[in-house]
């Protein structure tokens, strides 16, 4: 049988895994779902093993797999918002009904979930631009488009961020 | 700025629950184990089909040595008439977990009959009877290693285990009637079995080889043989190579069966003399 990266796999999981939690959490909001969530992701990844070809694609390779959980998630339990259903600026403004002083986290979430999580994973897990196409497995071109809009949306301070 | 730090800071305060580690380690420690029994699993499989080839292959040269039977046949002259293949005896059942499927075939010669149907029939009785029974005790021995490498009953049962024997004619005229007896199982092509019956109806013997190619059959059918392989490696094909035992002509008990054309056309069990990727290799023998 051909050698893969189950252990390396393993290790990294083990080692990351409040991260990815925090993640899940952020997008299904209960505790117990983001642990399932998490163990769903690492079954798939475990499973599919074989699949990932270069260990360097490792840490998007994985979070493209949780990414992927949390909306599966949603899409069955709850929650229309999800990847392409705002993708207009009107549709952003008409859900600035919100209180502008309120924590940015809770602001994230008038935003597409997709959106939310580029904005998680740019600033909060500071994955680059170019890993973010990866994850989303859109270009990056797209995904900057979705950075500035969200952010824009949300009205946050740009100033000193480095995108 | 201060925001997006506040909203990392936030982020990163969420409280991990005391269950995470537990719940990762344990998807990781039962992918690890589903790994591993699917790794004993092929292993143990790679290596009983290598012995099950050569045993497959063991256990047709047995059921092809029927010379005593040919011999005997032959004193007996008869005036040949028409002849019927049929299904005598078809069943399904259910044994276990396993689906099994049988059509037994037999002849019937009619009034010219001189015994050659009975023995036939009962030839192939006893071969069909002795597969089947064999299908589902290695059935039984996949489900033993299946079981002892991790496996559920549940997944044993998904796994949908079929016995088969059946028949084929491959030919059939006025003067000979040729078919194959086959039995296969589901989960592996290894231990499948074909047996060749050729009989010639006018003599009601069961014809060889020699009585097709003559004499010389031998030398006639190895060198067709190889003039085939070199025009089939030309395309493509692959071959072992007389190191590895491929090809190094025909035995006296080589199987064979006669097609439309007449011609008999030599058969090799898979893996016997190409990859088992290959199947069964066929060469038909122009008659001169």
């Amino acid at each position: 049988m051909k050698q893969d990266y189950f252990d390396k796999i393993s290790q990294y999981i083990l080692e990351n895994q409040d991260k990815f939690y925090r993640l899940a959490y952020s997008n299904v909001e209960n505790p117990q779902d983001a642990m399932d969530v998490v163990q769903n992701a690492i079954c798939k990844a475990l499973g599919h093993a074989g699949e990932l070809r270069d260990i360097r694609a490792l840490k998007t390779w994985f979070y493209r797999i949780l990414m992927n959980e949390s909306i599966n998630f949603l899409r069955k339990n709850r929650r229309e918002l999800l990847v392409e259903e705002f993708a207009d600026e009107e549709t952003y403004v008409c859900m600035q009904e919100y209180d502008q002083t309120e924590n940015l986290n809770e602001r994230l979430k008038v935003l597409p979930v997709e959106v939310q999580n580029i904005i998680r994973l740019r600033f909060y897990e500071e994955l680059s631009l170019q890993e973010i196409a990866e994850v989303t497995g859109r270009n990056l071109n797209t995904v900057k488009a979705k950075l500035y809009r969200g952010l824009k949306t949300l009205r946050v301070d740009l100033e000193g961020l480095e995108l | 700025m201060k925001e997006m730090e506040k909203g990392r800071e936030t982020y990163e305060n969420v409280r991990i629950p005391e269950e995470l580690q537990q719940k990762v380690s344990q998807a990781v420690e039962s992918s690890r184990m589903k790994r591993e029994r699917r790794r004993r699993l092929s292993r143990f499989l790679l290596r009983t089909a290598g012995t099950a080839a050569l045993l497959a292959a063991a256990l047709t040269v047995a059921l092809n040595t029927s010379e005593v039977f040919a011999m005997e046949a032959r004193k007996i002259p008869v005036v040949g008439g028409l002849v019927k293949i049929m299904t005598i005896r078809s069943y399904e059942r259910s044994e276990r977990e396993m689906q099994v499927k049988v059509e037994v075939p037999g002849v019937d010669l009619g009034e010219t009959d001189n015994g050659l149907s009975e023995e036939v029939n009962e030839q192939i009785e006893k071969m069909t009877a002795q597969y089947e029974a064999e299908a589902l005790q290695r059935a039984d021995e996949y489900k033993e290693a299946f079981l002892a490498t991790g496996g559920t009953e549940e997944e044993w049962i998904e796994h949908d285990i079929r016995v088969r024997v059946w028949y084929e004619i491959k030919s059939q005229t006025e003067e000979i009637l040729s078919f194959a007896v086959k039995g296969t199982e589901s989960w592996t092509s290894a231990y499948a079995q074909t047996r060749y019956y050729n009989l010639d109806l006018k003599t009601n013997t069961c014809l060889t080889l020699e009585d097709l190619l003559g004499e010389d059959y031998m030398t006639i059918a190895d060198g067709q043989i190889r003039e085939q392989i070199a025009e089939r490696i030309q395309t493509g094909a692959v071959f072992l190579s007389s190191s590895e035992g491929g090809f190094a002509g025909i035995g006296e008990d080589v199987a064979f069966y006669i097609n439309e054309r007449g011609n008999p056309v030599i058969v090799f069990e898979k893996y016997a003399i190409a990859p088992g990727s290959a199947g069964e290799v066929e060469f038909e023998i122009e008659r001169q």
